[in-house]
């Protein structure tokens, strides 16, 4: 070779084909690696701005802003009784909504030419009668005082403001007239009609078909809820004891490596066999009702126990064998030594796999879906342990639902349960980080 | 000072403390002890001494049953502490353990304050009636095990967080909370520096008038300045077993003497 001098050594200044293969392989596992993360880190990004830009809208709700006199005349012809206002139907409600609506155009001086006041009265959404009946039932002091009501405007005007609703889309919409639009941005422009932050996103209860700009997560959040509850408290008792016994006690043969191996299945087993399990074992052997948390939670229960037990197993693997000695060497009983040494120090690995499993059932659908969350469902569950056993939705479910409806926008309002469902999830696994840093303890 | 040249020593008591005979230790298919039969008098620090492998710590883990928690190890033999049989069925290891405590080749302090360490042991027993009872047997183990003017002022720090010497003291004094009869160690130096070795050496000298302590070693130095006997282990046979001095002037057997002078090992 020419790099060899006249004595045979190789100078360290010239350097060597080989050396140089080997860099440049590594440079090129460099380069894949980074192209890798670029990628995810694209896919993310674009997931995230898809999300946010068609979910955000969900958040901000279009409003009709009346000066309301609350009518007496209309709402209590027999007196302010109770039961006498109950009488009282959406429908007497909505012609009160549509002739204040008319009083506050000519008020507010707005140009109503070529509009037909069929068109007028389509402005508003045909929920909003049935708030303002449920405010003044709720409230009877209103009635005979005029109140500043913030009408939902119907869905496609909403649309509108939104930029999902165009004059052209317009035209060949039978809910919208291109009149209705024109008249929207006038009312805007008199103040009369604006986006208003939306809490009733996430505390309505879903709504029909007809009326997207109602439809909240209400039911969904609560359902949500109650099924990450009882998953919590059956799974992690459950699967710590599971864990510590197969980890600890049991002695080591052909059965329990078996039990080891099926709950590996377990793990990877898809989410809709569960389901059909649930439906098959707690609704038509065990009688449980339909649609409801418990017969979900329980489902989820027995997905997400594999996660925690190989999670905690895995955890108490790590705890190292000096600290079990040492605790034997003073005299703890194995028991003693798994409660007060081991366990401590396996807490923050339980824990992280106790949320992440609790993430993962807070995210799953296929299972619910057989079990009949998919219904629709506007009563909200009761108080715990009652509101266990009735009907209610889930949040990946209600996303599921909304995108299998014709308006485009029940689009909006599933991307904006997405990132409901986001903010639960990102929440969880802070919390999992904050609980790891506080138990994790050196040896 | 000559580390080779013993001190004469008075070997306090001729009592035997533990008596085992014909031990034999299977772990699996490897025989790892075989018919091994030693006396570890009352009041005595015993070495044991052998090259890597031969049983010497397997030995000293059958004298508390730790091997119990091995799942493959078998043991055969009799052991018994103070005429009782430690391997018959009605003795529970926990309460034998209380009774023989033991200190580890690698310091390993629990991950909690360094009173929670010492108190651990009283505490389980239920040997302290009171608060008060509990700080005195606190300060009085660390005061045997050299620590207490290092550790009074920081006891509800963790104990993780002392230096290599201290944990293994910290150990010590943990294991000696329990007022054990015997105490055994496995190597108890082989982690610390020379400074430390030799606290923890004069450390051993002083608790002999309290318990009997059986000490695994690797430095024959070591067992020649803190044993009062000793034992020479090698394949699994206990080879030769006397007084310290004997044993490292005058061998009967070939191999210790081979190994004491650097030949094998």
């Amino acid at each position: 070779m020419t790099d060899i001098n006249a004595s045979g050594h190789v100078s360290l200044l010239t350097v060597d084909p080989k050396i140089r293969k080997r860099k440049s392989a590594e440079a090129r596992f460099r380069f894949y690696g980074l192209g890798a993360v670029l990628i995810a880190v694209a896919a993310l990004v674009l997931l995230l701005t898809s999300v946010l830009g068609n979910g955000l809208g969900a958040f901000r709700q279009t409003v009709i802003r009346l000066d309301l006199l609350v009518d007496p005349a209309i709402v209590a012809p027999k007196g302010t009784d109770a039961a006498e206002m109950a009488k009282v139907t959406t429908i007497a409600y909505g012609r009160l909504l549509n002739r204040e609506l008319a009083e506050d155009l000519a008020r507010r001086n707005v140009d109503l030419t070529g509009i037909p006041a069929k068109d007028i009265e389509g402005m508003l959404s045909k929920e909003a009668p049935a708030v303002l009946r449920r405010m003044v039932l709720a409230n009877p002091d209103l009635v005979g005082q005029t109140i500043e009501f913030d009408a939902y405007a119907g869905g496609r005007i909403d649309g509108y403001l939104k930029g999902r609703v165009t004059m052209a889309s317009a035209q060949l919409d039978s809910n919208v007239t291109p009149e209705q639009l024109i008249l929207a941005d006038r009312m805007q422009a008199a103040g009369l009609l604006g986006l208003n932050w939306n809490w009733s996103f996430l505390t309505a209860p879903d709504a029909s078909e007809l009326r997207p700009e109602v439809a909240g997560l209400g039911v969904a959040i609560l359902g949500s809820a109650y099924m990450m509850l009882i998953v919590l408290v059956l799974s992690l008792p459950i699967g710590v004891a599971a864990s510590i016994y197969l980890e600890e006690f049991a002695p080591k043969n052909r059965l329990t490596d078996l039990i080891e191996v099926n709950i590996s299945n377990l793990a990877a087993v898809p989410s809709i066999v569960f389901g059909i399990l649930g439906l098959a074992i707690f609704i038509n052997f065990a009688g449980l009702p339909q649609s409801a948390p418990i017969v979900g939670g329980l489902v989820l229960t027995l997905m997400t126990l594999p996660t925690i037990i190989i999670s905690t197993r895995a955890a108490l693997k790590a705890v190292p064998p000096s600290i079990r000695d040492a605790a034997l060497g003073v005299g703890a009983s194995k028991m003693q030594s798994i409660f007060h040494h081991v366990l401590p120090l396996a807490m923050p690995g339980i824990l992280t796999g106790t949320i992440i499993g609790l993430a993962q059932a807070l995210g799953e659908t296929a299972p619910l879906l057989l079990i009949g969350m998919v219904a629709f469902v506007r009563d909200y569950p009761a108080a715990p342990p009652e509101g266990f056993f009735d009907p209610a939705s889930a949040l990946p479910v209600q996303v599921y639902n909304w995108t299998t409806r014709a308006d485009p926008a029940f689009m909006e309002r599933a991307s904006g349960a997405i990132i409901v469902l986001l903010v639960f999830l990102i929440a969880m696994n802070a919390v999992a980080i904050v609980l790891r840093r506080r138990f994790e303890r050196r040896w | 000072m000559n580390d080779m040249r013993p001190v004469e020593r008075i070997v306090d008591t001729d009592t035997a403390k533990m008596t085992a005979r014909g031990v034999q230790v299977h772990y699996g298919a490897t025989h790892a002890l075989k018919d091994v039969d030693v006396d570890i008098l009352d009041k005595t620090v015993t070495a044991f001494i052998g090259p890597s492998g031969c049983g010497k710590s397997t030995f000293l883990r059958c004298l508390n049953r730790m091997n119990d928690t091995v799942a493959i190890a078998r043991v055969g033999g009799e052991i018994k502490l103070d005429g009782e049989d430690i391997y018959d069925k009605r003795v529970d290891p926990v309460q034998l353990r209380a009774r023989v405590g033991m200190v580890f080749q690698k310091p390993n302090p629990f991950p909690k304050s360094i009173y929670d360490n010492v108190a651990y042991g009283p505490r389980i027993h239920g040997l302290a009636k009171s608060k008060a009872d509990l700080d005195a047997i606190v300060e009085s183990s660390l005061r045997k095990a050299a620590l207490w003017n290092e550790a009074k002022d920081r006891l509800n720090e963790p104990g993780t967080g002392m230096s290599g010497g201290q944990q293994q003291r910290l150990c010590i004094a943990r294991a000696i909370a329990t007022s054990p009869e015997v105490l055994l160690m496995d190597e108890p130096c082989s982690a610390l520096d020379p400074i430390a070795t030799a606290q923890v050496e004069e450390l051993i000298d002083e608790l002999r008038s309290q318990f009997s302590v059986v000490i695994v070693t690797h430095s024959m130095q070591q067992a020649a300045r803190v044993s009062q006997r000793t034992a020479f282990f090698h394949l699994g046979h206990l080879v030769e077993y006397g007084e310290t001095g004997q044993i490292f002037t005058n061998p009967k057997d070939p191999r210790t003497e081979s190994y004491i002078t650097g030949r094998i090992g």
